[in-house]
């Protein structure tokens, strides 16, 4: 959580008396949103593999997951509190406190670790004048560091609001990047191909994105270690 | 049955355990942290890792092929195995960190990454001592750590609820706490926080862990990370006395330890009986009240008679002699005899006796039950540890009406009671026992019924005494002094050397501690005064004779001598109506 590093590695506990933070005629869901879990219910063998999907919902719903809002996917799904707040904090594509608009994902597992996500880190820290965790003042940008997202490949690379990734970052990209969000341009989704693989598919073939792109092996003096 | 090779040994299993639980019960010890035969295997502590190979067969044929000596060819798995997930086959062949260099390293080195964010602040853990981390990281662990950075800090002293202490940095993430509330208890409150390094168990924000079980968790916990509010911080593990007995808040009789040092019970834990309470208590035997009352001191109070009107302290012949003087001074339909559920069979079996000798009609006893309170597991909504043992006697629930009027009207001269308090349980109020001379075995200095007594004989409670109990469920079972009363008595003496092996000793031990040590007697040794003054002799060496004498004379308990009860308890017969 915020304020969480490497340097001062302190994990802290969560506000065990929390505020409601919806408003008490807010905190419900639609009959559609109603169905909706009904069908997800129907589609696994047991409620609780339906939490993540709900979960999903309620945070498209309600921008966050506060407590109330575990509890309520929890009462919807007929699952003990503590199952989905256990499934809640795992994830931190589920947002347990208020982000900001775009949320940088700075992934700092293993391979993204090597080629230098924790200068990229540093890096979107000072530009931003935010520690990882927080959020800037005008409730713009929120940068978090989070375990592998599963693109070892395009590393080191991050993940915008749950969606977009950005891939191969360089300072330029990450200037570019916020000049655009600043803008409120989300970057596109892209798709990396590895050159060998390239090689023999002559090019990358996907037809059904707006951006391809290829991996390329930065040159020495512009890496990030 | 399958066979299967440990080590080179061959010995037959049972085969529908997994193959940890197979080794622990042929007596081969393998690491483990998270396996609990209670609850299910998530196999995540990575300890009990060991080499499996299956014998190889013949695709075509289906036979086991063999080797030039004739000995089963086996094909080994790749990858050390997690052995409390392996299902047992016929022709198994297991390696432990005994024979395999492999599986020893493997242990060796799950164990130093379970060490890397541990705080090892062993001098000031509750666990030190009954550790499993700290015991398997001295038998299976390499010497020291390679880990030399800062490690991670998380929360201490976290109420989870209001019985347990949760400090999650030494938590190791076994998941044995939310398995127990998901699994066991079913309140499920408890979920594991977060992911990686950064996670602990903890309940949902705004949630309190109040698992009328909850305290469980605290012996389940292979590491200090939860402990109890009550105890933690007063006793270490190695300075307390263990006595193997039972509970005695309910009429289930889950089997426990009574742990002691200085004779003042420190912890009430959990002692395995499959047949009763497996290897759970409810909280409500363990919190601080429940053995707090063990550890009134009453030194002033030894035994007592009512002289002018106040509480006078007299030796044991006086007091003794005091009460059989009431029971010869009135003729024998003056006398009623209360027996009581809190008391022992053989306390019981001795007032009735007595009774009989007098001539008056058989005891009576005080229900204590309270509707609602049980809950069809651990807790019954009888508050009493021994009605049924009462019943099997012959020594029904009290007519508190009738009882009553008979007091009120005169009849009722002289009231013997055994070890319980008739004003506090609303029998009587003190004032309507003030023309009735009161004869009582009482626990401790908050008997209400003692404004009211004329002789008062302080018994032994269930800590230091010796004898037997039933059940609810007809499971006769035995009670072992822990404590040291302050009368020197053979009896005890022996049982309490037997019962407290480890930290007892002889007065001349240099850990010797007579302080706390309280002057009054077990029923077994006040009641043979009593009779003997009444020209009733009983000639019985101690409890255990009793009890046989017992067992011989009543159908209804059958086959429950000392040796057959014996540490997990003897199953009586039922006996229909009467019980």
């Amino acid at each position: 959580m915020s304020e969480f590093n490497i340097k001062k590695p302190v994990v802290p506990l969560p506000d065990m008396d929390p505020e409601p933070q919806i408003p008490e005629d807010e905190l419900f869901f639609t009959e559609e949103e109603l169905e909706q879990i009904e069908r997800y219910k129907e589609k696994y063998p047991t409620n609780r593999s339906a939490v993540m999907p709900a979960l999903w919902m309620a945070q498209q719903k309600f921008g966050f997951l506060p407590p109330e809002v575990m509890q309520l996917v929890a009462d919807a799904l007929d699952l003990p509190y503590a199952h989905v707040f256990g499934a809640a904090t795992f994830y931190t594509q589920y947002y347990k406190e208020k982000k900001g608009t775009y949320v940088l994902d700075v992934c700092c597992s293993f391979s993204c670790q090597a080629c230098g996500s924790y200068d990229v880190l540093d890096y979107l820290e000072e530009k931003l004048g935010i520690h990882a965790g927080e959020t800037t003042e005008d409730g713009r940008f929120t940068i978090q560091e989070v375990e592998c997202l599963g693109s070892c490949g395009t590393a080191p690379m991050l993940q915008v609001t749950n969606g977009p990734y950005v891939h191969n970052l360089t300072e330029e990209k990450l200037d570019q990047l916020i000049e655009d969000l600043r803008n409120d341009k989300m970057p596109p989704f892209t798709s990396v191909t590895l050159p060998q693989d390239e090689d023999e598919m002559e090019g990358n073939r996907r037809s059904d994105v707006e951006h391809t792109d290829t991996y390329q092996t930065p040159p020495e003096t512009k890496r990030w270690i | 049955m399958p066979t299967i090779t440990i080590d080179g040994q061959t010995i037959e299993v049972s085969g529908d355990k997994p193959l940890l639980q197979e080794c622990l019960n042929q007596g081969v010890e393998l690491p483990h942290f998270c396996y609990h035969p209670a609850m299910s295997a998530p196999a995540n502590c990575r300890q009990c890792m060991v080499e499996v190979g299956t014998p190889l067969r013949d695709r075509e044929t289906g036979e086991i092929k063999t080797d030039a000596n004739g000995d089963p060819e086996i094909q080994w798995l790749p990858k050390l195995q997690t052995s409390c997930t392996v299902q047992v086959s016929d022709g198994m062949v297991v390696k432990t960190h005994r024979t395999s260099e492999k599986a020893k390293r493997g242990q060796r080195d799950t164990m130093e990454f379970l060490l890397i964010n541990h705080p090892l602040d062993c001098p000031i853990c509750d666990q030190a001592g009954k550790c499993p981390l700290q015991i398997q990281s001295y038998k299976y662990g390499s010497e020291g750590s390679r880990f030399e950075f800062r490690k991670v800090h998380k929360p201490k002293r976290v109420k989870l609820g209001p019985r347990v202490m949760l400090d999650a940095e030494r938590c190791i993430n076994c998941t044995r706490c939310t398995r127990f509330t998901d699994e066991v208890s079913g309140s499920c409150q408890l979920t594991i926080n977060q992911r990686g390094v950064k996670n602990y168990p903890i309940t949902g924000p705004g949630e309190t862990f109040d698992d009328a079980y909850s305290m469980n968790t605290i012996d389940i916990c292979p590491v200090g990370a939860l402990t109890s509010t009550e105890s933690r911080f007063k006793a270490r593990a190695w300075e307390m006395s263990r006595t193997p007995s039972i509970t005695t808040i309910n009429a289930k009789g889950s089997n426990c330890y009574y742990m002691v040092r200085d004779n003042l019970i420190m912890e009430v834990v959990p002692r395995q009986n499959i047949e009763v309470n497996e290897y759970w208590l409810p909280d409500e035997e363990r919190v601080g009240w429940a053995y707090e009352r063990f550890n009134d001191e009453r030194p002033e109070h030894g035994p007592e008679i009512r002289v002018d009107d106040e509480l006078t302290p007299v030796s044991w012949d006086r007091a003794t002699d005091a009460a059989s003087n009431a029971l010869s001074s009135v003729s024998s339909d003056a006398v009623f005899f209360l027996g009581s559920a809190h008391a022992t069979v053989e306390d019981n079996y001795l007032l009735s006796r007595i009774a009989e000798h007098v001539g008056a009609e058989a005891p009576k006893y005080i229900p204590h039950v309270e509707p609602g309170h049980g809950d069809d597991w651990l807790r019954t909504d009888d508050r009493t540890p021994n009605a049924q043992g009462c019943e099997r006697l012959g020594i029904h629930p009290v007519d508190a009406e009738v009882l009553r009027s008979r007091v009120r009207s005169g009849e009722i001269k002289v009231l013997y009671v055994l070890e319980d308090d008739p004003v506090a349980s609303g029998l009587f109020t003190a004032e309507e026992l003030e023309d009735v001379v009161v004869v009582m075995h009482y626990y401790n200095t908050t008997n209400k019924t003692l404004a009211a007594t004329d002789v008062a004989l302080p018994a032994a409670m269930v800590v230091e005494t010796i004898g037997t109990y039933v059940n609810e469920e007809g499971r006769a079972q035995r009670v072992r002094p822990a404590k040291v009363i302050k009368e020197v008595n053979r009896t005890l003496m022996m049982a309490t050397g037997k019962s407290r092996t480890d930290m007892h000793g002889t007065p001349f031990d240099r850990w010797h501690n007579e302080s706390h040590q309280v002057d009054c007697l077990p029923g077994w040794e006040i009641l043979p005064k009593v009779a003997a003054h009444l020209g009733l002799e009983f000639e019985f060496s101690g409890p255990k004779a009793i009890m046989l004498e017992v067992t011989e004379q009543n159908p209804a308990f059958h086959g429950a001598t000392y040796e057959a009860m014996g540490l997990q308890g003897h199953r009586l017969e039922d006996v229909g109506e009467t019980v």
